[in-house]
């Protein structure tokens, strides 16, 4: 097992940002690390990571009680920071040579390292720009290659695509599952569920400082009642009366909003002749029909009340 | 690891424009324009001659010996031999400080009292008093002048000495490059503020990343301090080289222990920043605000504004002097070029190591943490 955290408990004076938190990370797997803004995933990861006093709990990395001097796990850890963590008065290159030279003393092994870090966020083109001559997409980039420069069994990332344009956020994602690939496991933390969704082989959901979901995506969406989602654009909705579509037997919930009719039902059972039907006999056109599955905002919704992006 | 991140610590402070101005241009420009201010300090404490008329009547005419004594003090006197109306004219356009009528008797006539007013009296209060003299010799004891007494009643000898503690001319505004450097030395706080929050993870995120790293922090830490004094001490010199080389500063001739003291208000300099980013959590812009605060209120209180500021913390309140370390590297300075032991030059050294001492172990104390409460 790559990582075993068990009962963690992290308290900021009376607020309790993890509530005996528990974790395990197998070797070879991207773990998604879902959960609002606040929710502690970087608080948990800062645990793991024995930057921040915890005051219950124990951490195993590479079944190793993982502490700050802990010097042969943390040489197998990458962590690519929420924030942007490289010195503006160094280089694209100096940056990410730095960096790896904290974990890399040998300076031709070194050499390589950074050549392919370099490579592999593709910045060759900007070996000798400072930081701030960056934009966010690039300097995010770099980020990424000062934290897996060294080659590191374990990659932790921190919500590393905010702020990066859609572009620059595929590119993240792809390097990601490339480095997946290449035989390192990873944590990757988000609030973005289609992130998670896209990359992660096994998603844990936080909320409140404690995982409140985990498995596989569909076996997420599994854990809830609801199936498929319905959406019918109604083009004449003002004289729907939803009372006896959301009477019918398998119906979790049916609203209106803006012409947009999406209808909630358990799995399998979507009655979608019968919503036809209703809607026919109230002499209601319809503009177009789709389905869609569930989404992971709808596992937490279900769990906790509340939208994943509240 | 020590040299690694030794080479890469010269290279972020260099490449720091902002802390190169402060740490090094601003003394620089500082010393300039404060070489431009006092540079005619000293020219302005030379005496100017004492403008004066003699009125020309026939009383004058009949006293040769005061047309001889008046221009024989030409190093006190420019003198005028001009009509009563004329010098009263000059003294009307303030283009003398008085002016001299013999009657019965000597006059002085001025239209104000003053240093030169007073100047001019005393001398012929002086003629006066060596005429009457003279006569009261010749009436009373002719044979006296058969021995020369005569030469004796004019001249003056001095019997006080000035001997110099030093071989150094006391020169005051020597003391305005000595508080200059000792802020100089104090500015290196800039760098120990720079080098604190780089390796902090609660104060910056690379200091996270470096946290992160399977490397002993304290070793970053010293190699980080290291690098910071080596630039400080660099900036030093070549601010002392450019004091004595280009604006021909005068600091004495023991290069060797003016190098000393600069490397040990260095230490306290940085030191004193490191400290100030440990102990301070809020923002580096409060850390930077404080350290300059705390930088120029010393230096005041050395002396870089005014002198005498210097002159009243050390007869009112002497331990202050010991305190400020901009006062123990000023004092240093003033040691070195004023006396000739080195006890109180030595005496300061030793604290400002103490201090030096201080800062370090506050830091040391702080830093030592592996984990943080909060980040």
């Amino acid at each position: 097992m790559v990582i075993n955290v068990k009962n963690l408990v992290k308290r900021y004076g009376d607020l309790i940002a993890l509530d005996h938190f528990n974790l395990e990370v197998q070797e070879g797997e991207i773990l998604g690390l879902l959960g609002p803004n606040g929710s502690g995933k970087t608080t948990a990861i800062n645990c793991i990571l024995s930057l921040l006093k915890y005051d219950k709990g124990t951490i195993e990395i590479y079944d190793q009680p993982m502490s700050p001097e802990a010097y042969d796990i943390k040489r197998n850890i990458g962590v690519v920071m929420q924030n942007v963590a490289v010195f503006n008065e160094l280089t694209v290159y100096e940056n990410i040579d730095y960096f790896c030279g904290l974990y890399i003393a040998d300076k031709q092994t070194r050499k390589k390292l950074v050549a392919e870090a370099i490579d592999f966020v593709g910045l060759n083109d900007f070996t000798k720009f400072y930081p701030k001559k960056l934009s966010g997409g690039l300097l995010r980039r770099l980020n990424i290659a000062c934290g897996i420069a060294h080659k590191p069994k374990l990659i932790i990332l921190d919500e590393p695509t905010v702020a990066v344009d859609p572009q620059s956020r595929n590119n993240i994602l792809e390097g990601i599952m490339a480095l997946n690939r290449q035989g390192a496991t990873i944590i990757y933390t988000s609030h973005y569920m289609e992130e998670v969704e896209q990359i992660a082989s096994r998603i844990a959901i936080m909320d409140k400082g404690k995982i409140i979901a985990m498995g596989t995506n569909e076996e997420l969406k599994m854990m809830i009642k609801s199936g498929e989602h319905i959406n019918l654009e109604l083009l004449n909705p003002e004289h729907l009366d939803l009372t006896e579509i959301q009477a019918l037997p398998h119906i979790i919930s049916a609203e209106v909003t803006d012409h947009q009719l999406v209808v909630k039902s358990s799995r399998g059972k979507n009655n979608l002749i019968a919503i036809l039907d209703h809607l026919k006999d109230q002499n209601i056109t319809i503009g177009k029909i789709y389905s869609e599955p569930p989404t992971l905002n709808d596992v937490f919704l279900e769990i906790t009340g509340k939208e994943l992006r509240d | 690891m020590f040299l690694f991140n030794y080479r890469y610590r010269l290279k972020c402070i260099f490449r720091d424009r902002q802390l190169m101005f402060w740490t090094f241009l601003f003394p620089v420009l500082l010393a300039t324009l404060f070489n431009l201010a006092f540079s005619n300090l000293s020219s302005s404490d030379n005496f100017l001659k004492v403008n004066v008329a003699v009125v020309q009547n026939q009383a004058l005419d009949q006293n040769p010996a005061f047309t001889e004594a008046i221009d024989g003090a030409d190093d006190l006197f420019v003198v005028q031999y001009t009509t009563k109306s004329a010098a009263e004219a000059l003294l009307n356009d303030n283009q003398i400080d008085g002016y001299i009528i013999f009657d019965s008797k000597l006059n002085l006539v001025v239209s104000q009292s003053g240093l030169n007013q007073t100047i001019i009296r005393e001398f012929l209060d002086d003629f006066v008093q060596s005429s009457a003299t003279i006569v009261t010799i010749i009436t009373t004891n002719p044979t006296a002048l058969d021995g020369g007494i005569l030469a004796g009643v004019s001249s003056r000898n001095e019997y006080l000495t000035a001997v110099s503690a030093s071989q150094s001319n006391p020169d005051p505004v020597v003391n305005y490059f000595y508080a200059l450097i000792a802020m100089t030395c104090l500015y290196g706080g800039f760098l120990g503020v720079k080098e604190v929050v780089a390796i902090q993870a609660d104060l910056s995120a690379v200091g996270a990343r470096i946290n992160l790293a399977p490397t002993n922090k304290l070793t970053v830490f010293l190699s980080s301090m290291l690098a910071a004094t080596t630039v400080q001490l660099l900036e030093l010199l070549i601010l002392l080289a450019f004091l004595i080389g280009v604006l021909g500063i005068n600091f004495g001739d023991q290069l060797g222990y003016i190098a000393l003291t600069c490397l040990a208000g260095s230490l306290t300099g940085v030191t004193f920043g490191a400290c100030i980013g440990s102990i301070i959590k809020q923002g580096e812009g409060l850390k930077i605000g404080i350290l300059i605060g705390s930088t120029m209120t010393m230096s005041f209180l050395a002396g870089m504004m005014s002198a005498d500021i210097k002159y009243l913390v050390m007869t009112r309140v002497p331990i202050l002097g010991y305190l400020n370390p901009a006062s123990l590297i000023t004092d240093s300075f003033y040691a070195l070029y004023y006396y000739n032991t080195h006890t109180q030059f030595f005496t300061n050294i030793l604290l400002l190591c103490g201090f030096t001492l201080l800062f370090s172990t506050v830091t040391y104390l702080v830093l030592r943490r592996q984990k943080y409460a909060s980040l």
